[in-house]
């Protein structure tokens, strides 16, 4: 590993003192006359340099972080062409806000053998305010064709001097050559951590500002052919596996003073916890009102309290979409509004378990969409969640899901761990998150097979957890007329008569569903033999993995497993005469298990079929089992009973 | 007429209140009829228009809406757009819980102020005021009003009161006022069917519907716009983001996009000019010529939408899309029209409302609201041809679905009119699809598959050709995901753009395809081209069925079946022909070899709801005979 390791700096510093400057606004005829990408062919454009510094100024007493980027893109061909488009997106907070200055670009094309330059004009640069906290700046290049080179340089400039923008080093096409530098004063020490796939280490070296008149820590970043990244389905979040360094300030020191931030995660729980809302609003409760007092007055089961808690707040709060580790509203207004964000809804409700006599405290989180946070963050951390320990049990809540339950969080909660902020008892630290519970969904069949073919049967099905969770919100999002009928749809289009389903409204519990069912083709009667399947139109028909290998782990969200148990009454005067072998197959690790067991009866088709998995994501190195795992199961689906008539 | 018995059921269902505006504001008052199957009622929605001249036009609008769930807050439509020639004057919100208590009031300031960009445009100086409001109780009611000042009396609102499905309208009433009597126009459509009330003179209108229960969508239905009422609302002296125009008839309005929009923007640059005159060179042909041009143009230009001011209905010069090389709609075709030109081809500037579904220009009714694209027609003896010349990749002369059989606005240089564009009829979108299939003894199958299409079935597929061999491969996958297991191995295409002909070539392998049980060997015999389409089922059926293109497929698959062997039953030959189209299927037998021959042809056409089972039947028929099998037994 360390010769490895070796080996790659070697490499580059190599190819370091070979490579030649690369110089806006100059481009080579042979990047005008390459026609493809040749480390990946299928490459509709790529980026043949990109170069990123970033660095500190200060003018006047206002202190600027700089950026500067300046890029070379390729158009190989037409579908290569919303590259030539670039977006800079600028956040504002207040009056402050990011600007992009001193934009020059130029695109480059071979005419007649010889280079043609043409620059963007000031005009077809586009303004505008996107939101209210973005503004954008959007170009497109003049004259752009197929083989068509683009240099773009610009200025970001930002007074948000402590956040640092991830530097992204991929993209959905390839980066032939890449340097990023970034500058940052020695007494600002900043926690570099690097992402994704690809290993890539910074030169380190410190040298004097003039500009600054301080002490300045460069880190250098060079990577060559850079791939492109490629989504693929079942992925958690593709920027996790996005190359590319974050940055988190961590201390600044200087002469006589000193201030910690963020060292390691114990330090970001205190940070957080140290700000007023986790301070001082918790333990505030002059704005509950009685009817919370009626609650929980009687009651002396802990248990029981946090649920009457959980159910008051989801019953009283509305989520109002935004995210947020702190307050938007704090406690008195969202309880006035009956609304706020994912802080104000879960810190109300840990400050009404504390006033319930429960031992409860927040614990933040980034959720999936936000990416894993890999390195001891404050910034990364987006949510907030209420946990809870009564008898030494732990209890996770999030009460911002309609159907979301204690120790039933919304998928998106479960990314890696939590941070756990404890300040009565100033204990601070990072926490595992318990992993969601296995879901169930549990069918049984019972039916008739008649001489037509025609299958008669009920069925009832129960499903549990996050199966619970979908359900309710699938079932709440049409009418019931609109949800049979897309239901009969996705069962092979069976005809279904006296539905009833029982527990959607509630977040507790399981869901019961049952119904009738008529299904026209339900066997084939061919030279006086019946041939059935018997799991029909609950049989699994396509694989959800093609690909033959895969980059990224599956991420399923929660493991899961289908249970069918299948009875079904056949014509008299039919005897069996072939019955698909039973199979029972494991994927290695236990990470999953099938069970197919058919039986023949006198009257009776029967099958037991379970298919479990069991983890919530799957690596890639178990990709090809689980990929054969439901390929067994769709062979084992499509295998027929052959009956006979006597 | 077809709308006949959804509407005496809207009638007998109809009840008739009267009602303060107080009343509104609680969901407690809204009839029942009314609620039942809605996500979301229009209690009220008044619009008032008045024209002060030819340049002033002011639209003030109070609308009432009470939502019942999450997805009814999509009806709120409490938002307003505005730009540099439409100033928002007055815009405020007041939001009622159940009992119509007020719970908040919302200021000009509150609103969301964000660029009205969709992702394919680069810049637009469109905006829209929007609530953002998240609702903590179900339901809830909105009174939202605006007041809006525009120069633009060339566009004025199309009331279309009943604009989505789940959604219910106690009232809704437009009033417009022409005070300086710029020559009001009007087209009503559907009014009769929806008992609009509507009144009218020389310079006024009122149209006023009430206590229409709301419409699901339902498959295989006219679209709601087409079904529903509608008015156009147009003057003749009108007034568009700075330039004056006049207009009565399409002719007229043709007129003035050509002399107040299109004039004096023809130019390029002395160099294309030669270019163009080079590359024609020789040529006498008008149609070859043009075919150089728009190759030309293809290769040179990209589609890119910059929308400022008048640049919503003009398009930018010819000479900048020359030296920027990329333009919108507009902007292309004016530069085909004039690189057209210069070649000694005539050409027309043509308005077309664009999209898979086909919609029309309304004969008889000019308006600016009519058409969201721009195309090119070629007079071709007595037909045209059609460009678009946006796309780098169609063949020439090859629209496809995205403006295909429509009444769109040509503009000549002598008279403007309404014409229909190419209509691909149902034989012609074809595909034929050919297999070698050869089936081994543990079921799996390796197959050599040529598909060819034509018509909008090429318009379909051809683009995958310019796919990265990761997408190709999913792509298969996907198209053949009834085929458990299949592996690409080797593919070729060939993009025949003068016949308009694509050709797919695919060797592939699947294991387990036929499925092993006891002595037999199952396998469905349409493994490449199965259509297990069927439209819902529903127990009652209120909306007519249109198709609006028909398609016929072609298939021909020949098995090798394994030596250890034999039939044991093949399906039976098919052969069903109705109003709807054709469904056949033939099994020859021949040595080792299974011949399997199919024929699926579905016709355009419009048929009353009453035959919506009829369609569904047959296709479930064709779902079921898709998927029957042989069978096989080993010797």
């Amino acid at each position: 590993m360390i010769k490895k390791v070796y080996f790659f700096v070697f490499v580059i510093s190599f190819q370091l003192s070979l490579g030649q400057e690369i110089e806006f606004g100059k481009v080579t005829k042979e990047e005008l006359l390459e026609d493809v990408y040749a480390p990946d062919k299928s490459a509709n454009a790529a980026i043949l340099f990109q170069q990123q510094k970033t660095y500190f100024n200060s003018t006047y007493g206002a202190n600027e972080l700089i950026t500067e980027i300046h890029k070379r893109i390729k158009i190989y061909n037409g579908d290569g062409f919303d590259y030539a488009t670039e977006v800079i997106n600028l956040f504002r907070a207040g009056s402050s806000a990011e600007v992009a200055r001193k934009i020059k670009a130029y695109t480059f094309n071979i005419e007649n053998g010889k280079v043609k330059k043409t620059e963007l004009e000031k005009d077809q640069i586009f303004k505008s305010k996107l939101s209210y906290n973005y503004n954008q700046v959007k170009l497109t290049m003049p004259n752009v064709k197929e083989g068509s080179v683009i240099d773009i340089k610009y200025q970001k400039r930002s007074p948000f001097i402590w956040s640092i923008d991830e530097f992204v080093f991929q993209y959905d096409i390839p980066i032939k050559k890449l340097e990023a530098e970034i500058r940052t004063p020695k007494g600002f020490r900043f926690n570099t951590t690097n992402k994704g796939h690809i290993t890539f280490f910074p030169k380190r070296s410190t040298k004097t500002d003039n500009r600054l008149g301080m002490q300045v820590v460069i880190n250098k970043y060079f990577l060559n052919n850079v791939p492109a990244l490629k989504e693929e389905s079942y992925v958690d979040n593709i920027n996790n596996y996005r190359a590319g360094v974050m940055f988190e300030l961590v201390s600044v020191e200087f002469p006589g003073y000193f201030k910690s931030y963020s060292q390691t995660w114990k330090d970001v729980a205190k940070t957080i916890g140290s700000s007023d809302d986790y301070k001082n609003q918790l333990d505030k409760t002059n704005s509950f009102d009685d009817e919370l007092d009626d609650l929980i007055s009687g009651k002396t089961d802990q248990v029981e309290k946090m649920k009457v808690i959980f159910k008051y707040i989801k019953d009283n709060l509305k989520w109002n979409g935004i995210d947020g580790k702190y307050f938007f509203n704090g406690i008195r207004k969202t309880l006035k509004e009956k609304k706020g964000n994912v802080a104000d809804i879960n810190l109300t409700l840990v400050a009404m378990l504390r006033y319930a006599g429960i031992d409860s405290n927040p614990v933040i989180l980034s959720t999936k969409d936000n990416v894993i946070p890999f390195f001891p963050t404050v910034d990364r951390l987006n949510y907030v969640i209420a946990y809870a320990v009564i008898n030494e049990k732990k209890y996770f809540l999030d009460a911002t899901e309609e159907f979301s339950d204690i120790n039933l969080l919304p998928v998106k909660d479960y990314n890696w761990k939590g941070i756990y902020i404890d300040n009565n008892k100033l204990i601070w630290k990072q926490i595992d998150i318990s992993s969601p519970e296995q879901a169930v969904a549990q069918y049984s069949i019972n039916a008739n097979l008649n001489e037509d073919g025609e299958i008669n049967g009920k069925l009832s099905a129960r499903y549990t957890k996050h199966n619970a969770l979908e359900f309710r919100k699938e079932y709440k999002d049409q009418d019931e007329e609109s949800f049979i009928a897309s239901k009969e749809k996705s069962l092979d289009n069976i005809e279904i008569s006296n539905y009833t389903v029982k527990n959607t409204d509630s977040y507790e519990g399981f869901v019961a569903e049952s119904f009738e069912y008529y299904q026209e083709n339900g066997a084939d009667f061919v030279d006086g033999k019946i041939y059935i399947q018997p799991l029909s139109f609950l049989s699994l028909e396509e694989n959800p993995f093609k690909l033959e290998e895969r980059k990224f782990p599956v991420d399923f969200g929660y493991p899961f497993a289908k249970k069918y148990m299948v009875s079904i009454a056949f014509p008299e005067g039919y005897t069996v005469e072939s019955t698909p072998e039973p199979v029972r197959l494991k994927i290695p690790n236990d990470l999953g298990e099938l069970k197919y067991i058919p039986r023949v009866t006198e009257k009776n088709i029967q099958l037991i079929f379970t298919f479990d998995i069991k983890k919530p994501r799957i690596m890639t190195d178990n990709y090809l089992f689980l990929k054969q795992f439901f390929n067994q199961m769709i062979i084992k689906c499509k295998e027929q009973i052959v009956l006979t008539k006597a | 007429m077809v709308l006949k018995p959804i509407v005496n059921i809207m009638l007998l269902l109809a009840t008739l209140t009267a009602f303060s505006q107080d009343d509104l504001y609680s969901s407690l008052t809204i009839p029942d009829d009314l609620k039942k199957g809605a996500n979301a009622v229009v209690r009220l929605n008044e619009m008032h228009v008045v024209i002060e001249s030819q340049n002033k036009i002011l639209i003030s609008l109070d609308r009432v809406v009470t939502v019942f769930n999450e997805k009814g807050n999509q009806h709120l439509q409490a938002g307003v757009g505005y730009d540099n020639h439409i100033k928002v004057k007055k815009i405020e919100a007041v939001i009622f819980d159940e009992n119509g208590e007020v719970l908040k009031k919302k200021k000009k300031r509150d609103f969301i102020d964000y660029s009205a960009v969709d992702g394919g445009t680069l810049y637009s100086d469109s905006r829209v005021l929007f609530l953002g409001y998240t609702p903590i109780n179900y339901p809830y009611t909105v009174k939202f009003s605006y007041e809006v000042e525009s120069v633009n009396t060339a566009a004025i609102p199309t009331w279309r009161p009943i604009n989505s499905y789940f959604l219910s309208v106690e009232k809704d009433s437009f009033i417009l006022n022409d005070q300086a009597n710029l020559g009001l126009r009007s087209k009503e459509i559907s009014f009769d069917e929806f008992q609009v009330k509507k009144s009218t003179s020389s310079n006024t209108l009122s149209y006023t519907i009430s206590n229409v229960p709301p419409i699901k969508p339902e498959d295989l239905s006219p679209s709601l716009n087409s079904i529903t009422p509608y008015a156009m609302v147009a003057v003749e002296k009108f007034h568009f983001n700075g330039v004056d125009g006049h207009a009565k008839n399409w002719n007229e309005f043709g007129n003035w996009i050509r002399n107040s929009l299109l004039k004096g923007r023809n130019e390029v640059t002395e160099k294309t000019k030669q270019q163009i005159l080079d590359l024609v060179k020789g040529i006498d042909n008008p149609i070859e010529k043009a075919k150089k041009v728009y190759e030309f143009v293809q290769n040179n230009t990209r589609y890119i939408s910059v929308q400022v001011g008048i640049g919503g209905v003009q398009p930018i010069a010819a000479l900048e899309v020359d030296n920027l090389k990329y333009g919108d709609c507009k902007g292309l075709t004016n530069y085909t029209q004039s690189l057209l030109s210069i070649a000694g081809v005539k050409s027309y500037y043509t308005v077309v409302e664009a999209g898979k579904e086909i919609i029309d220009f309304d004969t008889d009714f000019a308006s600016l609201e009519q058409g969201n694209h721009i195309i090119l027609g070629i007079p071709n003896n007595d037909e045209m041809i059609w460009l678009d010349c946006t796309s780098q990749i169609h063949p020439f002369g090859f629209i496809g679905d995205f403006t295909d059989d429509r009444k769109v606005l040509v503009i000549k240089q002598d008279y403007s009119e309404i014409l229909k564009t190419i209509n691909y009829p149902d034989s012609i979108n074809y595909q034929f699809t050919k297999a070698d299939i050869k089936l081994s003894v543990d079921g799996s199958i390796n197959s050599e598959v040529t598909i060819k299409t034509k018509g909008v079935q090429y318009d379909n597929r051809f683009y995958i050709e310019r796919k990265s061999k990761k997408d190709i491969d999913e792509y298969y996958k996907e198209y053949w995901g009834n085929v458990n297991n299949l592996e690409i191995n080797d593919y070729s295409f060939e993009n025949d753009k003068e016949d308009v002909e694509f050709t797919e070539k695919i060797k592939s392998r699947a294991q387990n395809y036929g499925s092993i049980n006891g002595d037999r060997l199952i396998f469905a015999p349409n493994a490449f081209n199965k259509n297990s389409f069927i439209p819902n089922r529903y127990r009652n059926r209120k909306l007519p069925v249109e198709i609006q293109r028909g398609y016929l497929d072609e298939d021909s698959f020949s098995y090798t079946i394994p030596n250890e062997y034999v039939i044991e039953s093949l399906p039976e030959n098919v052969s069903i022909k109705n109003k709807f189209g054709e469904y056949f299927i033939e099994f020859i037998q021949d040595g080792n070899k299974i011949l399997y021959n199919r024929k699926l042809k579905i016709l355009k056409g419009k048929y009353p709801k009453l035959e919506y089972d009829l369609y569904r039947n047959f296709r479930k028929k064709i779902s079921k005979m898709d998927n029957y099998k042989i069978i096989l037994k080993k010797l």
